[in-house]
């Protein structure tokens, strides 16, 4: 089974972070794999190995060449990665960031599945997935929690408030995954020697036939910081200060 | 000469560490310190099954994966930082080194894939009850007797010594003294007359036993090393998993260091954080300068073993002295900087102290290898 699975490399969200002058994130630093993304890579590892056979490709975008994140990536087991890497991407959208995306998994050759997460750590919008599906003309099953191929399908476990919905699909299909979900596999030297020695194709918007010099049709105006949380409210408590929160909760129509 | 980790080092460091984090927490780290055999099953096979530990500096034809020194105390570093309860310094740093020293390719062959692996714990049963670190701490005999030798006495403060399924025994010829007359034995701790008592030890965290050898019989192909030759090889053990142990230290330093500083900011009396007041400042000073010293002198020994040179005798006990006193006085100054909080038992101050000593005389405390590392460069 041949699975492509989208990853993000971000800066260190432990680290500082800073803005450039457009207000978006300034990425000129070591970039890591996103948390979330590390969640697909599992699945994706663990669907091919109960297939038997196939490859794990990766795609990412990303500046300054960066392959860090496409490394540890690779030292958990995938076989090579597509990186697409192009100073005209700096800043751009995210249907932008899909239309790239889509036209790299279409250069990793034939595949079954495509998975990404769900949203990015560092962007949040969490519309490329989706969008990718549209563009490549794929069925988009979200928020999967649980992934199981059949016979020239998948059944997924979608991810719900009260539950999880069943959900099938036919292959090939683009699927996001919900963080957390499976536990990623900690790579070995082995595994990490290994990735230095597989294949990374590092390309630029012209290899993909894509015209990006009319730019995207978003622009950030101003970034303003969280509200600061409010004071909350003190309750010394006279041992009937239950009553107080039983209360509070009522009012929110908690209870 | 390079002394900065490769990024695959550092990647296995974030492995390492990411590890650590979900599987020797405080909470697991309790858990395995009331259990007799002080470490988790599915943890130790996951660490040799998945992540590859144990195999990493033991060659390929031994079954291992053919990588350095240097790779190995990047991961002890990390485990000292977690405390993590494992049979990795017995087996890997301990038996393994001692098994590699030796000359018998066959016992590499028999033994050296499964603790590669995982699957053999093994152990150094070399101090005895007499609580010496050199080589006339060796007063267990082996007797030749038709082809076989006869083992007898006794054997204490080895660590995993009840869970090992694989001793390596050090023992003298009658009549020898010092380092003359001393063999090392690869013995199956089910082989008649062995038998073993977990100890009761102020560090829960790394359990010891005492064994008990009565007239066990080996065979001559049990041997490490010629009969009675075999003190170079178990120096030289010793010496390795000193530079083992000092990176684990220097891990467990930097821990106590770290929560030191971090409570020092958030912790606020008469007003102010206390990391404000020079008395806390000064500490927490002297405490990064000997985490930096006792990693610079732990790394160069880690190098010193890796490229296997002239070095390594005496780099060996001069980190394993800085070191033990580095996180001994590490671990106590963080007790004293969290205040009282730092003297109860739900605060993990007392593990890293109690880590931090056994850590410290294990293999001998400072002053030994002080005086170890003065005889060495001839003073």
């Amino acid at each position: 089974m041949n699975i492509v699975v989208l990853v993000k490399q971000i800066p260190d969200p432990a680290g500082p972070s800073e803005l450039e002058d457009d207000y978006t994130l300034d990425r000129n630093c070591k970039l890591i794999l996103d948390e979330s993304d590390s969640y697909g890579v599992e699945i994706a590892l663990q669907l091919r190995e109960t297939s038997g056979g196939g490859e794990v490709t990766l795609v990412s975008m990303a500046p300054n060449k960066e392959v860090s994140g496409i490394r540890t990536a690779l030292a958990m087991g995938a076989e090579k990665a597509i990186l697409v890497t192009d100073d005209a991407l700096s800043g751009a959208d995210a249907l932008t960031t899909a239309k790239v995306l889509a036209k790299a998994i279409e250069r990793a050759g034939d595949y079954d599945l495509v998975i990404g997460a769900t949203e990015s750590t560092d962007g949040y919008v969490g519309t490329v997935p989706a969008a990718i599906a549209e563009l490549l003309g794929l069925p988009s099953v979200t928020f999967a929690k649980k992934i199981e191929v059949q016979e020239g399908k998948i059944v997924v476990q979608r991810q719900t408030e009260a539950g999880y919905d069943l959900i099938e699909a036919p292959l090939p299909a683009m699927i996001s995954v919900t963080a957390g979900v499976v536990e990623p596999r900690y790579p070995s030297f082995k595994g990490i020697m290994a990735a230095k020695k597989k294949p990374c194709d590092i390309i630029g918007v012209s290899d993909l036939g894509l015209d990006v010099s009319a730019g995207w049709g978003q622009e950030i105006l101003s970034v303003e910081d969280a509200p600061a949380r409010a004071a909350g409210e003190k309750i010394e408590d006279d041992g009937e200060s239950y009553l107080k929160i039983v209360e509070f909760l009522e009012n929110k129509k908690i209870i | 000469m390079n002394f900065a980790f490769t990024e695959e080092q550092e990647e296995l460091r974030k492995s390492a560490r990411s590890f650590l984090e979900n599987y020797s927490s405080s909470e697991r780290v309790r858990e395995m310190m009331e259990t007799e055999s002080g470490y988790d099953k599915e943890v130790w096979t996951r660490i040799g099954q998945e992540l590859g530990w144990p195999s990493l500096h033991i060659p390929e034809e031994y079954g291992g994966s053919g990588f350095s020194y240097v790779e190995l105390i990047a991961v002890m570093e990390e485990m000292g930082t977690t405390l993590l309860c494992s049979p990795f310094f017995s087996s890997v740093c301990l038996a393994a080194n001692a098994l590699l020293q030796g000359s018998n390719d066959k016992l590499k062959k028999e033994h050296l894939p499964g603790i590669a692996s995982g699957d053999t714990i093994a152990t150094l049963a070399f101090t005895e009850p007499n609580g010496r670190w050199g080589a006339d701490g060796i007063t267990s005999t082996a007797v030749s007797d038709g082809g076989d030798f006869l083992l007898n006495g006794v054997k204490s403060f080895v660590i995993d010594g009840h869970t090992a399924q694989l001793l390596i025994v050090a023992a003298r010829t009658e009549g020898t003294t010092g380092t003359d007359g001393v063999s090392l034995f690869a013995v199956p701790a089910d082989t008649a007359g062995v038998s073993s008592r977990a100890l009761n030890t102020m560090d829960l965290t790394r359990k010891q036993a005492e064994i008990t050898l009565e007239n066990v019989r080996v065979p001559s192909n049990a041997l490490l090393t010629d009969a009675g030759a075999a003190w170079p090889a178990l120096s030289k053990t010793l010496d390795l998993a000193a530079v083992a142990l000092a990176a684990e230290q220097v891990g467990g330093a930097q821990r106590c260091l770290d929560t030191s500083v971090e409570y020092a900011k958030v912790r606020v009396q008469f007003g102010r954080p206390i990391g404000s007041f020079q008395a806390i400042k000064h500490k927490c000073a002297d405490m990064l300068l000997e985490v930096e010293s006792a990693r610079s002198a732990a790394y160069y020994a880690g190098w010193a073993a890796a490229e296997d040179n002239e070095e390594l005798s005496t780099v060996a006990p001069l980190a394993k002295a800085y070191c033990s006193d580095a996180y001994f006085h590490c671990a106590a100054e963080n007790i004293q900087i969290h205040g009282g909080i730092g003297f109860t038992w739900e605060h993990d101050a007392h593990l890293y102290f109690k880590r931090a000593k056994s850590a410290e005389i294990f293999l001998g405390d400072a002053t030994y290898h002080r005086e170890l590392l003065a005889q060495r460069i001839g003073l």
